[in-house]
């Protein structure tokens, strides 16, 4: 759905280039996680592909055709939300939604949807007396409420409480089962694991890796299996390697040993993200 | 609804709710009191400054503040993903800001009627303080490009203020000469006081049409070469979104 072809951009005051010579796509239909290090480009990733940011060199194609090539008519497709809460602080939750839902053709029915993230009791409040939290949900909302094909999200769940994140992250699941196509940053590795279907690292301007969160864990993992099972009180550890799984050994340890945890050893998306990103940064 | 009825509508409920609007109508209710106490007479001198006075600097500082609240609550960014065009962005606060100037056009007209059964040339008044509000408010969004923060506005405003209002009120004190004077109507606040001036007293015609065609072509001007250009330049100075 939308190709980046060596993507390069520098801030117009900086000299150094911020993205330098980033290639992927997003697929339609899929979450496509943005992840990478504290200040590596993610937001401003995000702020081209929605046109906000100009002058970027490279190729950006959305649905064939050339980004640049689109009026203003693509932001009735897309959803945004920012990564800093943005509203009206001096209008209610509701006015803001209402003034920004005048400006598309298409808009949802917002009631199901403030109730859902459970806004409607407050919709009548100030957005500016709302807390952080608050703030995002409406965000959240604000970018829904066009009925859009595409979602951008910076930071969708950060600085939201577990029960919020849940209903959420559970809304964005939807969005994509009902065929919306995702582009996604995030620095929680727990959402972005349940969530994305497809993953990019960005660091020191560049695509450090790529690929679905369980291809990366296997790759990076490695094909063992620990075991620990306690025997005459003490804490036993064995570690052999995911060929032997068959091994008439293994079986033995399993029915004789009293087991208390069982592991195969591919690593967490947490661990990549230090490996491929943290690793680097410092060349 | 078209988005810049869309716009427009926000604006003024904006304009109301961040509490500008009652600054704005406070500020009526002064020069209306004013009036009361003036014989018609120094009413027809007084009541062209009070237009001037709104159509240039109630202009410039509504637009500035309408553009720091909007960069200061970063919603600018949020506007600028819908399909709200820039066009229709800045058409926005330019109608905004002309919809203002002719309300009090309207409240003080009224005002001095009722109270005085003073009339005037409204004809000539209603276009020209439309043309002055529109030049002053690309002037104010100009302004609020190169200003940090909201005091950093009101120096340049005042800055402006000085540097465009200063020759015209020398001349008026007869300190420059006459003929240097002739050419301060190339200043806009100057050519737009002598339009809004031209509804009270008789003006020669030529500056009439002149002064209006300065002022219509200098906000053509403004607007394409100058607030159109720099305004995606000036969204995306803010960080942090
Ligand atoms: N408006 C701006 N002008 C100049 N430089 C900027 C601007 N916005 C961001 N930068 C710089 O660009 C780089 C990337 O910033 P960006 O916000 O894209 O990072 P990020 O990956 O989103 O980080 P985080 O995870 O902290 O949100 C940083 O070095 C930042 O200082
Ligand atoms: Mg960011």
């Amino acid at each position: 759905m939308i190709i980046v072809k060596n993507l390069r951009y520098k801030y117009p005051k900086n000299k150094d280039y911020v993205i330098d010579g980033v290639s992927f796509e997003i697929r339609e239909g899929e979450i496509f996680g943005f992840l990478g290090p504290s200040g590596a480009g993610k937001s401003t990733t995000q702020k081209i592909l929605i046109k906000l940011l100009t002058g970027f060199e490279g190729e950006i194609t959305y649905q064939g055709r050339s980004l640049s090539s689109y009026t203003n008519e693509f932001y009735q497709d897309i959803g945004v939300s920012f990564e800093m809460p943005i509203s009206f602080s001096k209008l209610t939750a509701l006015e803001n939604l209402r003034f920004f839902q005048r400006l598309y053709r298409k808009t949802v029915d917002l009631e199901p949807l403030l109730r859902r993230v459970g806004l409607w009791e407050d919709r009548n409040k100030k957005a500016g007396e709302y807390s952080k939290g608050m703030k995002i949900r409406l965000n959240f909302v604000r970018a829904l409420l066009n009925d859009p094909k595409f979602l951008f999200l910076d930071e969708p769940t950060n600085g939201v409480d577990p029960a919020n994140a849940r209903i959420m992250k559970d809304m964005i699941l939807e969005f994509k089962r009902r065929g919306g196509t995702v582009f996604l940053t995030s620095h929680i590795m727990g959402d972005v694991d349940e969530l994305c279907d497809r993953v990019a690292f960005i660091a020191g301007g560049k695509l450090r890796e790529e690929g679905s969160p369980r291809d990366l864990k296997l790759k990076y993992g490695k094909r063992t299996i620990r075991v620990e099972y306690r025997e005459n009180d003490e804490l036993h550890t064995k570690i052999l390697p995911m060929e032997e799984i068959k091994n008439p050994d293994f079986f033995k340890l399993l029915q004789e040993k009293e087991i208390e945890t069982l592991h195969s050893g591919e690593t967490t998306l947490a661990e990549i993200f230090i490996k491929v990103t943290g690793v680097r940064l410092r060349d | 609804m078209t988005n810049l009825t869309t716009l427009i509508r926000g604006e003024f409920s904006r304009l109301n709710k961040y509490g500008l609007f009652k600054a704005n109508l406070v500020i009526l209710l002064v020069w209306i009191f004013l009036v009361w106490f003036m014989e018609s007479e120094a009413l027809l001198r007084f009541i062209p400054l009070i237009f001037l006075m709104d159509s240039v600097m109630m202009t410039i500082l509504l637009v500035g503040a309408t553009l720091f609240y909007e960069k200061k609550e970063h919603t600018i960014n949020s506007l600028m993903v819908t399909p709200v065009t820039e066009n229709e962005y800045l058409m926005s606060k330019i109608i905004t800001n002309v919809l203002n100037s002719l309300l009090t056009v309207f409240i003080i007209s009224l005002a001095v009627y009722l109270l005085k059964g003073v009339t005037y040339k409204y004809w000539l008044v209603i276009p020209a303080v439309t043309l002055v509000s529109v030049v002053h408010t690309l002037i104010g969004i100009r302004l609020s490009y190169s200003a940090k923060d909201f005091t950093s506005l009101l120096i340049n405003y005042m800055a402006y203020v000085f540097i465009f209002f200063l020759p015209s009120l020398f001349a008026q004190l007869n300190l420059v000469d006459q003929a240097v004077a002739r050419f301060f109507i190339l200043l806009p606040p100057e050519a737009s006081g002598l339009l809004i001036t031209s509804g009270f007293t008789v003006t020669e015609p030529w500056k009439i049409v002149f002064s209006s065609l300065y002022l219509a072509l200098l906000s053509i001007l403004l607007f394409r070469f100058v607030v159109k250009p720099q305004f995606i330049a000036y969204v995306m100075k803010e960080t942090g979104v």
